[in-house]
């Protein structure tokens, strides 16, 4: 390296702060900025050094609109028959170079394929739009009360919530598709209501500040149009539940455990199995409620037992550390969870009179 | 070089003993650079006066001097720092020398570095904070000249 190298080298690494201390411009010059440009001249004649020369050249940035959607999470969003609020998130990000409002709806697919590839065959009802008013990326019913984007900094973003209700009817790989759009309005105002549209600036250029749409087509608006748009769909995911009864002597007064005939005495087992079918909703709040056949009697030495299992290829069930109860003639018991291809059973034993 | 550095220094340092007439003509003009396909596909660059701008426009300014005195004007340099809003591209002529620490140090752009972590990467154009001509021989009585650098709109 030669030396003057090594003085640039050396020279050129104090600087940064005055590096850091430029503005980042991440989606570009605020709308109304003055680019001066300044030059300077020094010369000398005959020797002599004279008043440097100086000329300038100022000119207006002017206001470029530009806007994006994005679905948030990139997957549907599943529901099940009958849920009420249910979410779908978007992102709307202001990459223009002013400070803007925007304006959000959502409208809804009438058949075709929807964002994630499922076929929209239903729609969602009591469709709203609400703007993350808290910021934290997170629906809250009655917080999240804003239906415009107040004053979106340039560059900033923030989320969008679609909210409807799923009609009980619905059932699984139902679709209901949903498009968002958001259109840039006038900002400036905080608070009130949403600004006033933006119109693209025609005619002659002026030397003051005019409006440019630069925005790109979404998913169902044109480009230059200050909208952008982005599809999301809601995808049903019911449970698929299935319950078989069935009973086993366990015992009988003559033969024992061996080869047991139900003859009065045996005691017989009961078990009540529910599957629910692989790739079904989660089912909640199982409850089974099973009136004792007559001629037998209630085994409450043995009790009554949830959540056990079912092995329906053997056919045969198993007690569960759960309990249930009797009363007046009818077996009752709640049952866990069971998530899609599980299973489980109740369980409880009688006496044949 | 560094014969020229110093004699910058120097110069700078000096103080302005003899106060004259005006002996050089100086402007700065910017245009922006529209670029457009017509439909046989052949590219055409027009130079438009700055009325519509919006960030990511192509800026070509154009330095314009002149000798207007009646003696040569020697030690020549001409002394452009980019406006915080435009990110510096290329000159046109390539012998410039640039400053990307607010016109501390100077040098051509691929020499110098910028600390980065623990250690240095290469300046790049968007780094620079000045740019400067050194006209060596100086600018003769009449004699005019024409300095075009590229930037784009933050």
């Amino acid at each position: 390296m030669t030396s003057k190298l090594k003085l640039l080298v050396a020279t050129s690494v104090i600087p940064l702060a005055v590096l850091g201390a430029n503005p980042a411009y991440a989606e570009g010059t605020t709308a109304g900025t003055d680019i001066q440009n300044d030059v300077t001249v020094s010369y000398s004649v005959g020797g002599v050094a004279q008043t440097d020369e100086t000329a300038s050249d100022t000119f207006k940035v002017d206001r470029k609109i530009n806007l994006t959607v994005a679905e948030t999470d990139g997957i549907t969003t599943d529901v099940a028959p009958g849920e009420t609020g249910a979410v779908t998130t978007f992102t709307v990000t202001n990459t223009s170079n002013e400070v803007l409002d925007f304006n959000v709806s959502a409208s809804q697919l009438a058949g075709g394929t929807a964002e994630h590839g499922g076929t929209d065959n239903f729609d969602i009802t009591g469709l709203q739009v609400f703007v993350d008013s808290n910021g934290n990326g997170v629906y809250d019913p009655g917080t999240d009360t804003a239906t415009f984007i107040d004053e979106l900094a340039e560059d900033a973003s923030i989320a969008v919530f679609v909210v409807g209700d799923i009609p009980g009817a619905q059932v699984t790989d139902d679709v209901a598709g949903v498009v968002l759009t958001a259109t840039a309005r006038e900002g400036g105002t905080a608070g009130g209501a949403v600004g006033a549209a933006l119109t693209e600036s025609a005619g002659a250029n002026t030397t003051g500040v005019e409006t440019v749409f630069a925005d790109g087509a979404g998913e169902t608006d044109g480009a230059r149009d200050a909208a952008f748009s982005a599809g999301d769909d809601y995808t049903v995911a019911a449970a698929d539940l299935a319950v078989v009864k069935f009973s086993t002597v366990i015992s009988d007064p003559i033969n024992g455990t061996t080869n047991p005939k139900a003859i009065p005495g045996a005691v017989i087992e009961y078990c009540i199995a529910v599957t629910n079918a692989p790739g079904s909703a989660t089912a909640t709040g199982i409850s089974i409620s099973d009136t004792l056949p007559a001629n037998i009697t209630y085994d409450a030495g043995f009790g009554v037992t949830t959540n056990g299992t079912y092995d329906n290829v053997a056919g045969t069930c198993s007690a569960g550390a759960g309990t249930g109860t009797f009363s007046g003639g009818v077996v009752s018991g709640t049952l866990n969870d069971i998530a899609g291809g599980g299973n489980s059973a109740l369980v409880f034993r009688a006496t044949v009179d | 070089m560094k014969r020229l550095i110093l004699t910058l220094a120097a110069l700078l340092c000096a103080p302005y003993t003899a106060i004259a007439a005006e002996r050089v003509e100086l402007s700065s003009d910017v245009y922006v650079e529209k670029i457009s396909h017509d439909a046989n596909g052949r590219k055409s660059v027009v130079l438009e006066k700055p009325l519509k701008v919006i960030p990511g426009d192509r800026l070509v300014f154009i330095l314009k001097y002149r000798n207007v005195g009646d003696q040569a004007a020697e030690n020549f340099v001409v002394t452009n720092p980019m406006p915080s809003a435009v990110a510096f591209q290329e000159t046109i002529d390539g012998t410039e020398l640039v400053s990307i620490d607010g016109g501390e140090s100077w040098g051509r752009l691929k020499d110098l570095r910028v600390r980065m972590g623990g250690g240095y990467r290469n300046a790049v154009p968007e780094d620079v904070t000045h740019i400067r001509w050194n006209i060596i021989n100086g600018i003769s009585v009449g004699s005019q000249g024409k300095l075009t650098f590229r930037g784009v709109v933050r």
